[in-house]
Formats: C-alpha cells, structure tokens, sequence
C-alpha cells in the first residue's frame, strides 16, 4: 500500500476501503461523509424516526469498518453498508418488539391513500408516507437495501408471498402517488435535493 | 423483471440528497472508531502494567537471585564435567553460566527500548 494521502476526498471507494482496512480512520471517515446521508434517508424510509436513523447508522457504519475485510468491492460500497444497516434496524425492531407489531397492522391500515395527485410534485419521502409500515419496510428493503424478496422475507421473518404481496401494494401506492405521464416528478424532486 | 419504473424508484432510493450534518456524522463516526482504538491502546497497556509488577514481585518474593547464584554454581560443575565428555561444548556452559544471566538481561532491555519506542510513537 502507498504511503499515506495528505487528502481522502480525492480517492475511490475501493481505495479508501483499503485503507480503511489497514486502520485508516481518516479514509473511513470520508467513506461515511459521502455515503451517510444516503445510509440516514434508507433508514427513515424504513420508518425510523431521525434520531433512531442517524444511532443506527452509525453502528451500521462502525460495524462496517470491523468488518472492512469481508468487502470484497462486487458491489458498491454505499449498498454494502446500507444492506447491514437495514438488517440492524430489523434487528432492533425484533428486540424491540416492534416487528411483530408491524406485521401484525399491515392488515388494519391498508389503504391509507385515496386517489393519486399526481399534479402535486411530491417526493419519495412524502409518497413514502401513505404506504402502511410494513409496505414501507418491504419497499425499502427491496428497492432502497437491495435485498431480493425472499431475503427480505427472511429478514422480516415473514413469509415470501406476504413480502411479496406488499411489495406489490407499495408499489402500486407508490406508483399513483409519484407517477404522472411524463415522470416529471421523479426527475424534477432530485434535481432539488 | 424490473419495469421503468422499478428502476427509477431504485435510483431515486440511492441518489439521496445530502444531508446537511453529513461532515459532523462523518466526524462522530471517526470519533466512535478513536475512542475504539485508545479504549484498546489503554487496556493494553494496563495489561502490560499489571502483567509487569506481578512478574517482578514473584521474581523479588522467590529469592531468584540466589537461585541464580545456586544454579550457577551447578551450571558450572554441570559444565565442567561435559567438557570432560565432550570438549566443545564451551557454549553451553558459557550459556548456562552468568554469561546466559547476561544475554537475557541484554535482550530485555532491547525488548524495553522496542516497546517504549512503539508507546512514544502511539501518543
């Protein structure tokens, strides 16, 4: 490995994970700069409030640099983290006794959202907002962590046609709320973010 | 299969915009891995502390210099009948003798300056 950068910020991912891995904090440090929003949003779409997404984010990142060396750079790095960060906050939902509490109202709070508005520019987080949290889950576990749906349904514990089934509801919802014509509001939103 | 719009919902779950805290969660999470370290660093060294006055006591506490002396004294008659046997075994009894005492003593107070170096260089 070369001698050490003066700056990190310069660097790849793949370069800063080497670093990481011979106990660079520093390279580490940059790593979560530019990945950590990305990390905090998954985590707030999964349902968790800010505050509980920012500790779980954290300990999905500190776990992440433990485990530096089993990343092997087949992915990105971003969707690396965020998959071990998605399992911890399951992880503290089941310890917490929140999962089964979630999967249990799926059935109560189905249809939430009337008809789409889509004239109304909104954006993923907002649309986000009218799936039932157990859909919220499975979305962003699927779309936001990466996981296919039967390790989803592992994770969640629930069984595959389930996940699969609010899979296809949030997307649904999803779809009348984001969709217009043109996709204008999908494009438009991130060009403010 | 992914439709359109499953892949525009995938990239929009990964093109979060940035939050703007990122530069002081970065700096929480380099924080949490130094405490880490220096939390380890000290434990070490405590360790290493602790390890050192047990060992020193037990040393003072079992009369090891007389022993040494003892054992020299044996290590010398030992010596002196195996170069009866076998004259070229001077090693050996030089070992054995004070000059081993001294090698040892040598090799510690390198090990000592090794590692109060590697200390000097952590702080």
């Amino acid at each position: 490995m070369p001698g050490k950068p003066s700056s990190f910020a310069s660097l790849h991912d793949v370069e800063l994970c080497s670093y990481a891995a011979a106990g660079e904090g520093r390279a580490f440090g940059e790593l979560a700069r530019r990945h950590g929003s990305a990390v905090r949003y998954l985590l707030r779409r999964m349902g968790a409030q800010a505050a509980e997404a920012d500790d779980v984010a954290q300990d999905a990142f500190l776990t992440a640099f433990q485990r530096i060396a089993e990343f092997r750079g087949e992915g990105t790095f971003a969707a690396w983290v965020k998959r071990i960060a998605a399992r911890q906050y399951l992880r503290r939902l089941q310890r917490e006794r929140r999962l089964t509490e979630l999967a249990a109202e799926s059935a109560e709070d189905e249809e939430i959202v009337g008809g789409g508005d889509a004239d109304h520019r909104i954006d993923l987080d907002e649309a986000m907002k009218v799936l039932s949290k157990v859909e919220r889950l499975c979305v962003s576990l699927c779309f936001g962590a990466g996981l296919s749906h039967s390790e989803a349904a592992e994770a969640l514990n629930l069984p595959l046609g389930t996940v699969k089934s609010h899979v296809k509801r949030g997307l649904e919802k999803l779809r009348t709320r984001l969709a217009p014509a043109d996709g204008a509001v999908l494009e438009g939103r991130r060009g403010n973010g | 299969m992914a439709d359109d719009f499953e892949r525009r919902l995938e990239r929009l779950f990964a093109e979060a915009p940035e939050l703007p805290d990122c530069q002081a969660f970065a700096q929480g999470i380099e924080r949490r891995l130094n405490r880490g370290w220096q939390t380890r660093r000290w434990l070490i060294g405590a360790g290493g502390v602790v390890g050192g006055l047990i060992g020193a006591s037990q040393l003072v506490m079992s009369n090891l210099f007389e022993r040494v002396e003892s054992a020299e004294q044996s290590a010398r008659a030992l010596g002196a009948g195996l170069a009866d046997v076998a004259p070229s075994t001077e090693m050996i009894s030089a070992l054995s003798g004070g000059f081993g005492i001294w090698i040892s003593v040598g090799l510690a107070v390198l090990l000592m300056g090794f590692a109060l170096s590697r200390v000097i260089e952590e702080i």
